[in-house]
């Protein structure tokens, strides 16, 4: 049985730009980092109910390339490209995966983190993907300054609602 | 890994004004009221035209609006982009979710198989 519980983050990464989950797999480690890491396994699961992957090039080595092509049901090809950064078997895969506009080029990235962990002869999973883009970190100096106003974030998502409730925004 | 009918232009602006720490606090300020520049610029030691180059960025982002009062012109929250955003964040999420319960359904099939080959080899 799987099992999940999902979390969308407000504070650590601000505004939610980073969603992390985790499940457990009745499945030994080796096995479900193999179906993680050899491409034809990968296209049997990878993607939403009823999407296939008539392309899936998957090279699961540090600085290997990603280029995925999902088909929806309705005929409609998703490509994502990327490009893996850590490959640790059989515990940890780093990957940045962006998907591409209808010129092929990378909208925002994403970099995902995968971990497998051992428990009892199943594995427990755990994913975290945040959003990363081109604009440089603020200067050294400005990064103490965030610590005094993450509580406030949360209260930002409060009034996120609040204002689409009352119409401002 | 999929979008669901999203404006990639504008959430990509979204998540670029969102990446800088300085921006998300001046958001989280302008969370409890809305500020003038000078009151924006105090906790955070900066100059005004510093920022000022932030405010014209989430501006841009459509996060922020700035009053017409010539005297403070006051800056305002927006959420639209925010919630945009977010919602970006979670047809993420499940999407990965979906996958996830394949994979499940895939690794079951994989074990059926096995035990079922080694049955065979048994006979």
């Amino acid at each position: 049985m799987a099992q999940s519980s999902a979390s969308i983050s407000t504070a650590e990464n601000g505004l939610g730009m980073e969603v992390a989950f985790t499940r457990t797999f009745d499945a030994p480690r080796r096995l479900v980092f193999k179906v993680w890491t050899d491409p034809k396994h990968l296209a049997a699961w990878w993607g939403p109910h009823r999407f296939t992957n008539p392309r899936c090039e998957w090279d699961a080595r540090p600085g290997g390339g990603i280029h995925i092509d999902m088909r929806g049901p309705d005929g409609h090809i998703y490509p994502m490209s990327g490009r893996f950064r850590e490959v640790v078997e059989p515990e940890r895969l780093v990957f940045i995966s962006a998907a591409l506009d209808e010129s092929g080029k990378p909208i925002f990235e994403v970099l995902n983190t995968v971990t497998f962990a051992e428990s009892g002869g199943k594995t427990i999973l755990s994913l975290t993907a945040r959003v990363i883009t081109s604009t440089p970190n603020a200067p050294q100096y400005l990064q103490g300054m965030e610590i005094g106003w993450t509580q406030s974030l949360e209260r930002l998502a409060a009034q996120v609602d609040k204002a689409l409730s009352t119409g401002r925004a | 890994m999929v979008q669901y009918e999203m404006k990639h232009d504008s959430l990509s602006a979204t998540f670029s004004a969102l990446a800088d720490p300085t921006r998300r606090a001046i958001l989280a300020r302008l969370a409890l009221c809305d500020a003038s520049v000078t009151e924006l610029a105090e906790p955070f030691r900066m100059s005004m035209p510093a920022v000022s180059k932030h405010l014209k960025v989430l501006e841009r982002a459509g996060l922020i609006e700035r009053g017409r009062e010539a005297q403070w012109r006051p800056c305002r929250l927006r959420a639209g982009p925010l919630m945009h955003a977010a919602g970006w964040l979670e047809d993420y999420r499940r999407c990965w979710e979906e996958s996830f319960d394949r994979l499940d359904e895939y690794l079951r099939t994989l074990k059926k198989e096995k035990q079922h080959g080694s049955k065979q080899r048994k006979h």
